[in-house]
């Protein structure tokens, strides 16, 4: 008699295909992907017919001006929460739903072994995740080109970068939320393998980054905020600096690859022992292990909240002086360029800056105050002329920050240019990004 | 040289909590055997399955399928092994086709569609194979079931209780194709709780009692140590059989609450009473048969009912016809 083969017939790229051929049979990855490919279009759509921008997101307020903008915004939205919420859409449900329908009992009596239809399911669920981010990065980017334009983009210190630059920053920006975006499919598959329930699969990542942007608010040390794998979608930041700073970046990538060994590690060790015994002895999925599960959750956050101050202070009144006041200067000059002004090459304006913060603590994320005072030269008895401009700046725990100004100091949203085309004030809003680390 | 056992399972022993479902098992099914594996509920049938499929691991004793050791769980994958354990499962978004389109992908690498329509057509779905799963009947996903057994051309077949939900013609069909794909050599193991649906099939027994085996043989093994069979029998005088019968020694006849009479006969005994009816006038119009020896012996083995008492297997008839 024909005994079987000792080696498994099946193997890795059976199980992978396999369910990359499930994934793409559901409805929710369809929809993902017509939501990636046609929501930045609708999102500039949207921009187009309205006057007003999304100032408060970094580059919103540049929307309307050039292209490279509309994607940064999308993808600091995205970064925000659509990553984690696609991640657990994808794979929240992924091992869980073979617990629902009962199919475990169908696919381990195959040629696959646990470990490769383990291993397929985390490669089409990758594929999937990275061709979703692949389709809106390009959906965004042609959304911007195609409604607003190829035109060069502003620095976050205030400089313009050539058109071919920003495009190029902008896929380095979309590239490295990969890993971030990975370790929240990791953070799914971990959910969705333990608790076998596909509610939890699928939400929780996007819980879980929401407990982390709170985090985030907390506390004035760098530690934890570094390692809060949410943290890392806004690790692109510091490269549109014009003297860019890849320690963030740096550190968001090792701490999503932590994250992924991590969770996919628990995953394993908790699938490859498992009896699948049936649904009269096996543990059917229920209420009570995710409540368990969110009360250790909730203490493990408080903790965390705890820890918020530990490591050194990242964001200081030095720093932020440091960073906006280049900025400020570099800005005030595009700004006279676009009024038709001649501006020397390498002109640089005396800026005295004051910053505080508001609040009890000197340093940490939150709202400052910074005062930059203007010395411009005049004839006569006083040799300069003291311009103060007051500007409110929102330092998030990464670094970056935002400051606004009232139009009283600085003027209104929008100006007339040169040519009295109506175009952004870039002194309006301004962005920013310091090392924290 | 010695074939190799499809399944050679020796002191298997699973247990859940207190209970031991499975309490050292031993077995063996021979390439081209069909072998019942039979126990009322809750005996440890299915779990003796999942064992061997290795979705369990055992808490002592060993599996060989094929000639190979099952291995740990993370590593089982069952070449040259078809089947299912309780309802056959599947993706309810997915068509019947699609469904077993993956699962051949599965076992070879590829879909394999010519396979697949075979498969589909030996199980009466071809005209079906293409609507999705959730809309199937519980007859349709059993036949699906043993399509999806059937696609990798297996040399090991265990089957859950593969007549579950099937209609009588269902049944004969399942039956047939289990008798010719032993006839080509495959080992079958198939479970149920219901041995009138697979006696006809079956080369051999195996019977489950509290996880633990209390009888293994071949059918006629099983036959000849049966304590009896119950009929229902009609005649030209009933009350001349009934005084018949209250001195035949190995036979009884009870009146049903219909009315009806139930004969309960120990092997070997049918054939005198017959004879002896007839000697003294008594037209026999029907006997149909209610119980059979393997029913009777299955009932006996898993204690279900005192069926050394012919009253007791007549009553057992009762019971029978009050079922169906």
């Amino acid at each position: 008699m024909a005994g079987a083969p000792a080696r498994p017939v099946g193997g890795v790229r059976a199980a992978y295909r396999t369910e990359r051929r499930k994934l793409a049979s559901q409805l929710a990855p369809r929809l993902l992907a017509l939501v990636c490919l046609l929501g930045p279009f609708a999102f500039a759509g949207v921009l187009k017919v309205q006057s007003g921008s999304p100032a408060d997101t970094l580059y919103g307020v540049w929307v309307h001006s050039s292209g490279f903008a509309l994607s940064l915004v999308v993808l600091s939205f995205s970064g925000a929460w659509g990553l984690p919420l696609m991640a657990g859409v994808l794979a929240g449900d992924l091992f869980a739903a073979e617990d629902r329908h009962g199919t475990w009992k169908t696919v381990l009596t195959r040629s696959c072994t646990r470990r490769h239809l383990f291993a397929g399911k985390l490669l089409a669920v990758t594929a999937f995740a990275l061709g979703l981010l692949t389709l809106l990065a390009l959906s965004s980017v042609a959304a911007g080109v195609l409604l607003v334009g190829v035109h060069p983009l502003v620095s976050l210190s205030g400089t313009l970068m050539s058109s071919g630059r920003s495009l190029v920053l902008v896929a380095v920006a979309w590239l490295a939320c990969a890993p971030p975006m990975l370790a929240f499919v990791s953070l799914a598959v971990l959910l969705s393998v333990t608790t076998r329930n596909g509610i939890v699969g699928v939400l929780g990542p996007a819980v879980v980054d929401l407990a982390m942007q709170l985090l985030a608010l907390v506390g004035s040390g760098v530690w934890l905020h570094s390692l809060l794998v949410a943290s890392a979608f806004d690790a692109w930041h510091p490269l549109f600096v014009s003297a860019p700073f890849f320690g963030p970046l740096v550190v968001g990538e090792l701490v999503s690859l932590i994250w992924i060994a991590v969770c996919l590690g628990a995953s394993w060790l908790h699938l490859r022992r498992r009896d699948f015994a049936g649904a009269t002895t096996s543990r059917r999925p229920g209420w009570v292990l995710p409540v368990r599960v969110a009360v250790a959750s909730a203490a493990l956050i408080a903790v965390l909240a705890l820890a918020g101050n530990w490591g050194p202070k990242g964001i200081t009144a030095t720093r932020l002086k440091a960073s906006i006041t280049p900025t400020f200067n570099n800005l005030t000059l595009l700004q006279q360029q676009q009024l038709g002004r001649e501006v020397p090459a390498g002109a640089k304006l005396n800026v005295l800056p004051s910053c505080s913060r508001r609040g009890s603590a000197p340093a940490g994320p939150g709202d400052w105050a910074c005062t930059l005072t203007v010395f411009i030269p005049q004839p006569g008895a006083v040799p300069f002329q003291q311009t103060p401009v007051t500007y409110d700046v929102t330092v998030q725990s990464n670094g970056c920050w935002k400051a606004q100004s009232p139009p009283s100091f600085v003027g209104q949203q929008t100006m007339r240019d040169a040519d009295g085309r109506q175009v952004v004030n870039p002194l309006f809003v301004m962005y920013g990004c310091l090392n924290t680390l | 040289m010695t074939p190799v056992a499809a399944v050679r399972a020796r002191g298997l022993v699973k247990r859940f909590e207190t209970t031991c479902a499975v309490d050292a098992v031993d077995l063996v099914v021979e390439p081209g055997e069909v072998r019942g594996l039979l126990g009322p509920n809750g005996a440890g049938k299915t779990t003796l399955l999942r064992l061997l499929f290795g979705l369990l691991t055992p808490d002592a004793g060993e599996v060989e399928l094929l000639g190979h050791p099952l291995g740990p769980p993370d590593a089982v994958h069952l070449n040259g092994v078809g089947g299912f354990v309780e309802a056959p499962a599947f993706y309810p978004y997915l068509s019947g086709r699609a469904n077993l389109e993956l699962l051949a992908a599965l076992d070879r690498g590829t879909e394999d569609r010519g396979r697949v329509d075979e498969a589909l057509a030996r199980v009466g779905l071809s005209q079906r194979g293409a609507d999705r799963v959730s809309g199937y009947s519980t007859g349709m996903r059993q036949r699906l079931g043993i399509a999806a057994a059937l696609l990798r051309a297996p040399a090991l077949l265990l089957l859950d209780e593969p007549t579950s939900g099937l209609d009588p013609a269902g049944v004969r069909d399942v039956g047939a194709l289990l008798r010719r794909l032993a006839f080509e050599g495959v080992a079958v193991l198939v479970s149920s709780h219901l041995i009138g649906e697979i006696e006809g099939m079956c080369d051999s027994f195996t019977v489950l009692r509290h996880g633990r085996v209390v009888w293994s043989g071949s059918a006629a093994r099983l036959r000849e140590a049966a304590p009896g069979s119950a009929f229902r029998l009609l005649t030209s005088d009933d009350r001349r059989a009934l005084e018949l019968a209250s001195g035949h020694g190995g036979v009884s006849i009870t009146r049903s609450p219909a009315g009806e009479l139930r004969l309960a006969a120990r092997t070997g005994s049918l054939d005198a009473f017959v004879l002896e009816l007839g000697q003294a006038g008594v037209a026999i119009r029907r006997l149909e048969l209610l119980v059979s020896p393997l029913e009777s012996m299955f009932f006996a083995l898993t204690g279900e009912v005192e069926v050394e008492d012919p009253v007791a297997l007549a009553e057992l008839a009762d019971e029978v016809l009050a079922g169906t």
